[in-house]
């Protein structure tokens, strides 16, 4: 499978008269692209904004943020199955504006999942999204059903986002890439001798499915992360686009769309491939809420890696708490089989840094990283707010409680607010240590 | 900033084994090691040193802790220090002992050193910053100066980096931390995973501490022939606390006769334990010890006999060490005994 990823190098996003890319420069036709996230009728009120680096901004409460991308041929479109017909994600062109994102923002309302993150001062690097200028979609909904549920499926707002991202991407379709990014990996059995003959590597991902009501879990090809065993597929498909981030977990743990189709993890795999490292592939594996089914999970991806002759393996898993069980499960499951593992996740330590980072813990789990810890506590200094700072106090949001926010607008959080901020997905420039 | 120093009589100059029994001294300037300690210190003045048989502190904590208190209450200090104690096992205890009452009660930072085979290691690591020391007092000098850097550090205001770079064993508590050389994730796995590939050293950023299988015993073949014994740490003792069993981190058990009684009554039986609300157990302690169902089971001829002592600590804080310990103490004696099995009740 080859997939070319067209690369546009955005410096700066500005609005302007048309939707187009020149020059390092993003302009966005505000009217025109609101009227794409309007087509939901469930969207009553959305606007846009531009956020730099440095700017002494709050986002809160963000539901998603996703890459602008539109597919140019050899598939169906930025996330088939979701905004676009159902099709084989992986091959083919697809053209990227690179180096910004499309952060989607509730005007008034959050929950359990969603979080919060800041441009500028302190906090800025704690997440991707202060190193890049990001465009804003800040959008309130009718969906009056769940306005006073904890969780919240956030479906207006994070669906009118990935066919925004996409819309805006359609500027640079039939313009030439800057870069181009070559993803190929061949068949198993195809690949050359030298390749054969190094380490069989396999990439085991464990998103966040672990709802049993739909509509909440990780989205494979718009199929619910809930309802499916674990199954091999190629990297191609997870950099195309083929996974669509939930609406569950505390935020910090969460991997966000941008991040699902960005995944820094592939890419250093993919680094390694032909030189360290044979590159076998992806298990996409779940995260379950039931013993049997975690039991039944890891038994049937341990048979997968063992098949197609993985000698090592690096496990991400997406949460902690309850899912530290399947995490550790996949990793000891894996060294029993004689595959070497890696794992990365996150740690809850507490609020006095005193508990057991894991909920399962297990000696045989003797390579760990280790990217953020979702207890830790962090103090906010007051500053402008796009959304509403009160959904982190109001709305259950997992790293907020009543009482959190002061008069003058500084607040108090835990880690598990700040949104994607441990990034699992292996972006975390974060790590815990023994004090 | 300002500081206080505890050592034992040895270091003292008051004696060796003959004076470890010697009740606190107090003196309102440094003395002995106290000096060097103090020269090692720009920003930190030690201003008295108190001196301490090991027996004393160690075997009349309560007494010994009073007399320290009374001193130090009339002091003015922002950082404790005590040791190093090296290999030695009293003067380590005694020193964690003292910075643990220290530290709850003054509130400031409390530092000392100790060898990791010393037993205070284990115990106190989680209470005060215990750096780790050499095995005798040859060190006396290395081990005082890793103490002064970190107590340097802590008056300028400096930031404490994790326990494996400060030099001190870890407290048990686990911080984030920005990532080595500011790299991401991604890298460190891939780092991780072909050093471990290749069968390199490497390091995992989440230590799982190793644990012991402890297999099971043969199931009980006859229940009617068995002798049964009750093991708790429910913290139900008799009403005065004869052992003095701690109510929480205990590092005692005790063993009391239950021959010819048919329950626990309130007043006369209650629980220590500080890890819940006491007042239910407290009311009927047979819920801690369920003397009661197992004398009425008893003549059911159930089983043969129910053993004539029952055995109890406090489950809450205690470390695993000292648990082992208790547990095998106890099996000891319930083998010795010919007792056949445990019902173990935990709350």
């Amino acid at each position: 499978m080859r997939l070319e990823i067209g690369k546009f190098k955005v410096k700066d996003i500005v609005f302007g008269g048309e939707t187009s890319y020149a020059d390092g420069i993003l302009t966005v036709d505000r009217e025109d692209a609101l009227k794409v996230v309007r087509e939901d009728k469930y969207i009553t009120d959305a606007e846009l904004e531009i956020v730099h680096p440095g700017d002494m901004v709050r986002l809160c409460p963000i539901k998603d943020s996703v890459e602008f991308r539109c597919k140019v041929e050899g598939g169906e479109g930025a996330y088939p199955g979701v905004t676009s017909p159902l099709g084989q994600a992986g091959m083919g062109r697809t053209h990227v504006l690179d180096g910004v994102s499309l952060l989607a923002v509730g005007k008034h309302w959050g929950g359990f999942q969603d979080g919060l993150l800041d441009m500028g001062g302190e906090y800025q690097h704690y997440t991707i999204w202060g190193d890049m200028p990001n465009l804003v979609l800040v959008a309130d909904t009718s969906e009056a059903e769940e306005r006073h549920e904890q969780q919240k499926k956030n479906h207006a707002i994070r669906w009118g986002a990935l066919r925004l991202a996409e819309h805006i991407a359609q500027c640079v379709r039939d313009m030439e890439p800057e870069e181009t990014d070559v993803y190929e990996l061949p068949p198993l059995a195809a690949r050359d001798e030298k390749t054969k003959a190094l380490p069989g590597v396999v990439y085991v991902l464990q998103p966040q499915t672990q709802m049993e009501a739909l509509g909440y879990n990780t989205l494979v090809y718009g199929w619910d992360g809930n309802r499916m065993l674990p199954t091999l597929m190629h990297p191609n498909e997870l950099l195309d686009g083929c996974l669509v981030s939930g609406s569950f977990m505390p935020s910090s743990s969460k991997i966000s769309t941008y991040e699902f189709s960005t995944n820094p993890m592939i890419k250093k795999l993919y680094e390694q491939h032909g030189r360290t490292i044979n590159f076998l592939g992806v298990i996409l594996s779940t995260l379950n809420p039931k013993m049997e089914e975690k039991a039944r999970c890891v038994q049937i991806a341990g048979q997968i890696a063992v098949a197609i002759g993985a000698q090592a393996a690096v496990v991400a898993e997406e949460g902690y708490g309850n899912p530290d069980v399947d995490y550790t499960a996949m990793l000891v499951e894996l060294e029993r089989l004689g595959i070497k593992t890696v794992g990365i996740s996150d740690e809850s330590t507490g609020r006095d840094g005193a508990s057991q980072p894991l909920v399962s813990m297990n000696p045989a789990t003797d390579a760990l990283v280790t990217t953020g810890n979702v207890s830790q506590f962090y103090k906010m200094p007051a500053m402008k707010v796009i959304g509403e700072l009160e959904a982190l106090a109001r709305d259950g949001n997992s790293g907020g409680w009543e009482g959190c926010i002061n008069p003058d607008g500084s607040c108090v959080m835990e880690n598990n607010g700040m949104f994607c901020a441990n990034h699992i997905s292996g972006y975390s420039r974060r790590s815990c240590s023994d004090f | 900033m300002k500081a206080i120093h505890y050592i034992n009589q040895f270091f003292g100059q008051v004696g060796g084994e003959d004076a470890a029994d010697s009740k606190p001294i107090f003196h309102d300037k440094p003395i002995g090691c106290s000096m060097m300690l103090d020269k090692m210190l720009p920003d930190i003045e030690v201003t008295d040193t108190v001196v301490c048989g090991d027996n004393y502190i160690t075997n009349h904590t309560d007494e010994a802790l009073k007399e320290i208190f009374a001193y130090l209450d009339g002091k003015k200090f922002d950082i404790f220090f005590a040791g190093p104690a090296f290999m030695a096992g009293r003067y380590g205890v005694g020193c964690g002992i003292v910075c643990k009452a220290v530290s709850e009660r003054y509130k400031v930072p409390v530092v000392t050193s100790m060898n990791e085979e010393n037993p205070g290691v284990a115990e106190y690591r989680g209470a005060c910053y215990i750096f780790r020391g050499g095995r005798k007092a040859t060190f006396m000098k290395d081990d005082l100066t890793a103490m002064a850097a970190f107590a340097e550090k802590i008056a300028k205001g400096e930031e404490l980096l994790p326990a494996a770079e400060e030099g001190y064993f870890p407290r048990g508590i686990r911080s984030e931390i920005p990532a080595k050389n500011g790299e991401t994730a991604a890298e460190r796995v891939i780092d991780m995973l072909l050093k471990k590939l290749r069968g390199e050293p490497f390091q995992t950023e989440l230590i799982i501490p190793k644990t012991d299988k402890i297999p099971p015993a043969a199931p009980v073949k006859d229940l009617s022939k068995c002798t049964i014994a009750l093991v708790s740490s429910s913290g139900v003792v008799p009403s005065d606390n004869p052992d003095r069993i701690q109510s929480a981190s205990a590092q005692k058990w005790g063993k009391y006769d239950i021959a010819g009684r048919d329950c626990l009554p309130a007043g006369e039986f209650k629980t220590i334990h500080a890890g819940f609300d006491p007042e239910a157990m407290c009311a009927v302690p047979d819920r801690g010890i369920p003397l009661d169902a197992m004398r009425a089971y008893e003549r059911e001829g159930k089983f043969a006999k129910l053993y004539d002592y029952y055995y109890v600590t406090v489950g809450t804080g205690t470390t695993q060490n000292y648990a082992a310990k208790f547990g095998r103490e106890i099996a000891a004696e319930l083998k010795e005994a010919k007792v056949d099995a445990v019902i173990l009740t935990a709350t």
